[in-house]
């Protein structure tokens, strides 16, 4: 097994860590940085200001890229994913409706006037993730024929289901009486509140998610021949595209529950990790989810970093710096045939 | 060997396959031909478990160990016969390498790990079809007689005893026909596969298959040697067309040309 | 040329990170509070009260580094005296001008929470344009929170100063401040009752699209002030709180006065009279276009009377000089 393709996105994704945990709107000088980690047993008696230091990187930095890290994962995995069992460079992990589906869960909850307790601000991300995954459901159903789900049913049905989804989302929010302002805000960055909950909240269905989609680049390379050759090669075609289907789906609903919409990340990263290191998916699928988190932090280190202290929605930042960066790699790539 | 006994396949409600019975020994190749729109791919496809039959069993192995495919998982059934499709679209980012190692997914665990047998298989199928030296491009840069031959090495790769074609030759020049369908008997005979060939051209047919059997709306019609179903009879009804059969020059097969004096 | 890719993707954020250390003033971290300059009014020592979000909100004392997070809040701070125990604001604080030397903490588009701790508040002033998301983000970051409800009525924005007051130790400014309030509201009232025409008035609050502007509807501070100061607000009727109005509608209705809320974002009385088809109106022909300070309206803080005297005088410049 060749090293140097993990070894290499290992690296990135510690140092985008290493960057989201030292940089942000309150600048820690790195001496400062440097006597928290030496001193780390006695925070307690720590004088001001490396108290509020410490604090800001426990309480604020660190659950925060731990949340930025796990969405990233999620999207770049399941955007590989995706374009594996769609067979379609386009292909992104909203492209079946997961999206739009959370973000009518998520409208449709705040709608009602939950107490505010810890269940009622559980309703919002939750209800987002029900409505992904019922979303996915319903496309699945539309598309099916028999006993097989052609891929072409399952794209059109999504496309017009997550249409519907949207639509129905901003009618709701234009005749909302005073939730506006939230809704934006949770389409642009989710339900994600500082503290652990969110991440603890997501981890359950991104360790299996993601886990099924690490087991699975094998299947993946035998369905870029073709259902029937897949078939014939002694894959069950079905059942191994419904596993990956809502494995992918699930990994995505829990991130964009928390995290909101975030484009970009689920398309190009897999597309670079092509170029770069080739379109074996047991090695595609992996190196997306490390690459994923590594681009996403990233992201997110300049987004609440460029106008400090203002911050920007981190989709804006994937899209601005995303296409660009990606646009070049696709110029200088020797290898034209890397799909 | 191949045993098809009463096929009957359906797509909705048009009847595609009637009662299809037809054998393959082991070591033999049987040329599968007919007019378009008689059935022919469906009968690959429904041997190797693409599309559902109505019924009818397939059996693989002699008397004395034999089941049916029918009742198989796709990755049994995937040990006891590989497919040969045409070279179009494939995935042209993979190598020659990895596409020939997918052949052996049946007898790998799910995760697709190989071992140092499986390596050596492949090795000795790309040899084989003499494309071993093709090992490390990857398949979008290669000819359609290349591509071609890495889809019958995948398919060795497989180690299984029956093997199908689905027109292998229709997108290959006269030099890559020949070279692809000489492969192919060869192996057959020396490796005792048992191998059902679809093709277009009859004479191909002639020329490399042990036995023919002729396919028309759904039903066989004739199946024997090259000689015994090749006849102006045979064909001119089948095709349509009125056509003349002479001894080969310089092959002990029929000739068959269309046209009348 | 893997290699090189890598690096640059990395030294992007670097250098964006870094180019903003410098160009802007990161935040101070003093490292003891500051003394507080305003003795609390009452001797109460624990202060207990339900904020808008039903929690139960406890202060040791009155607040002397309150984070704002509304601009009506920042008012409403600065009004009732407080103005001195204020260490922080959102972007959009923008009255009275003293605020503006504030830090800064983000606006809705993203609030800055290091920024915030940073200031080691003892309270934070959280308005109806906050998300309980963002509530719960402080509570859990060990900040109080204090969540003000939008008032829908005078009465209730009175009862907010009042609470305010509560939290900061102001109570007794802030009754002369609201007795104040009330007599201007009623002098109001008392010239209104004798006034005998009601103009209909539009208030326009987005005309990005002249065949479809927004209006303000029912439920809104604009439709209650306007109603109040002597006018009919065409919105009244319609079905949402920010409608849109097709210009068909707006020219059967053919309103006596236009009021650009939107004049902070360029809209003239010219650029209005020259939209095509709005020539037709009354009020275009009659020039009763008047631009207006939307804030005056929209902030749910005690402007809203500066509000309402506005209206009432351009309504009825006759009645109030």
């Amino acid at each position: 097994m060749k090293i140097r393709p993990y070894l290499y996105t290992l690296i990135f994704l510690v140092v985008a860590v290493v960057l989201s945990i030292a940089i942000g709107s309150v600048v820690i000088p790195p001496l400062d940085l440097g006597r928290i980690l030496i001193g780390w047993l006695d925070r307690a008696a720590f004088p001001e200001p490396l108290k509020t230091f410490a604090f800001i990187l426990t309480g604020i930095r660190l659950p925060r890229t731990a949340l930025v890290l796990l969405t990233g994962a999620a999207l770049g995995g399941s955007g590989a994913a995706y374009q594996g069992l769609f067979r379609n460079p386009l292909a992104d992990p909203y492209l079946i409706g997961v999206a739009s589906g959370a973000g009518l869960g998520a409208v449709l909850a705040m709608s009602i006037n939950w107490p505010y307790s810890f269940w009622g601000l559980l309703a919002v991300p939750v209800a987002a993730f029900i409505g992904a995954l019922l979303t996915v459901f319903l496309v699945y159903t539309l598309a099916r024929v028999g006993k097989v789900v052609p891929t072409t049913n399952l794209i059109l049905a999504g496309v017009a289901f997550g249409s519907f989804a949207t639509a129905v989302t901003t009618y709701l929010m234009l005749r909302s009486t005073g939730e506006l302002h939230r809704a934006i805000a949770w389409l642009n960055g989710g339900s994600s509140q500082a503290g652990w909950e969110p991440v603890l909240a997501m981890l359950p269905f991104l360790a299996i998610g993601l886990g099924i989609l690490m087991l699975s680049g094998h299947a993946l390379n035998l369905l870029q021949f073709g259902d029937d050759q897949a078939q014939q090669m002694g894959l069950p075609v079905t059942q191994a595209r419904t596993l990956i289907l809502v494995a992918a789906s699930m990994a995505t609903a829990a991130a964009v529950s928390f995290s909101g919409i975030i484009g970009f990340i689920g398309l190009i990263v897999p597309h670079v990790i092509r170029l770069w290191f080739g379109a074996d998916y047991r090695r595609l699928l992996p190196l997306s989810i490390i690459s994923g988190a590594g681009a996403l932090l990233l992201a997110d280190v300049i987004a609440r970093s460029v106008i400090s202290p203002q911050e920007l929605p981190v989709g804006i930042v994937t899209a601005l710096v995303g296409a660009p960066f990606f646009l070049w790699v696709l110029r200088r790539a020797k290898n034209q045939g890397y799909w | 060997m191949l045993k098809i006994e009463g096929l009957s396949v359906s797509y909705g409600d048009r009847r595609v396959l009637h009662n299809v019975s037809l054998e393959v020994n082991s070591g033999e190749v049987l040329a599968l031909i007919g007019p378009n729109g008689a059935g022919k791919s469906s009968l690959v496809r429904a041997v190797s478990g693409v599309v559902p039959v109505e019924s009818g069993h397939i059996h693989n192995g002699d008397l004395s160990y034999r089941y049916d495919l029918l009742t198989l998982t796709s990755m049994q059934r995937a040990r006891c016969l590989a497919v040969v499709p045409q070279a179009a679209s494939m995935p042209p980012a993979f190598t020659v390498w990895e596409t020939v190692m997918m052949g052996r997914t049946p007898h790998l665990n799910f995760l697709g790990q190989v071992s140092a047998k499986d390596e050596a298989i492949a090795r000795q199928a790309l040899q084989k079809v003499d494309a071993l030296e093709l090992s490390e491009r990857r398949v979008g840069e290669l000819s359609g007689g290349e591509q071609q031959r890495v889809l019958l090495a995948r398919a060795l790769t497989q180690s299984t005893p029956i093997l199908l074609l689905d027109e292998p030759t229709s997108n290959l020049d006269l030099h890559y026909q020949v070279g692809f369908m000489e492969t192919v008997r060869t192996l057959a005979h020396q490796d005792k596969l048992a191998v059902l060939v679809v093709l277009h051209d009859l004479n191909i047919a002639a020329r490399y298959a042990d036995r023919v059997a002729l396919l028309v709306d759904g039903e066989i019609t004739a199946a024997g040697t090259p000689q015994q179903v090749l006849t102006p009879e045979l064909i001119s009804t089948a095709y349509h067309l009125p056509v003349q059969v002479i001894p080969h020059p310089f092959a002990n097969v029929p000739l068959v040309l269309p046209g009348n004096k | 040329m893997f290699r090189k890719h890598l690096i640059a993707l990395l030294i992007i954020p670097l250098l964006a990170a870094c180019g903003s250390a410098q160009t802007t003033s990161p935040t101070v971290i003093p490292t003891q509070p500051a003394t507080n300059t305003q003795p609390p009014a009452t001797s109460n020592p624990a202060i207990t009260l339900t904020d808008g979000l039903k929690r139960t909100v406890t202060l040791s004392g009155p607040a002397q580094r309150v984070v704002s997070l509304a601009p009506a809040n920042t008012e409403t701070l600065f009004a009732i005296g407080a103005g001195a125990q204020v260490v922080g604001r959102d972007e959009t604080s923008d009255y009275p001008a003293t605020a503006l030397s504030l830090p800064t903490i983000g606006g809705y588009s993203g609030y800055n929470l290091e920024g915030i701790v940073a200031l080691h508040p003892d309270l934070v002033l959280a308005g109806g344009i906050n998300t309980p998301e963002l509530v719960a983000s402080l509570e859990q970051l060990g900040l109080t929170v204090y969540f003000l409800q939008n008032p829908t009525t005078l009465e209730e924005m009175y009862i907010n100063l009042e609470t305010v007051a509560k939290l900061t130790g102001h109570e007794s400014e802030t009754a002369a401040l609201v007795d104040s309030l009330k007599n201007r509201v009623a002098a109001v009232d008392a010239k209104i009752k004798a006034v005998s025409n009601t103009p209909t008035i539009y208030y326009e609050i987005d005309a990005t699209n002249p065949t479809k502007p927004y209006t303000a509807g029912p439920g809104t501070f604009v439709d209650l002030l306007i109603d109040r100061a002597g006018g009919k607000n065409i919105g009244a009727e319609l079905s949402s709180q920010y409608p849109q109005i097709s210009l068909e509608q707006l020219v059967v209705i053919n309103p006596d006065i236009i009021i650009l809320g939107d004049s902070a974002y360029g809209e003239t009385p010219a650029k209005v009279s020259a939209r095509p088809g709005w020539g037709t109106l009354a009020a275009v022909q009659t020039g009763q276009i008047y631009p207006f300070d939307d804030n005056l309206v929209s902030r749910p803080g005690p402007r809203l009377v500066d509000g309402l005297e506005a209206l009432a005088k351009l309504l009825h410049p006759d009645v109030f000089k």
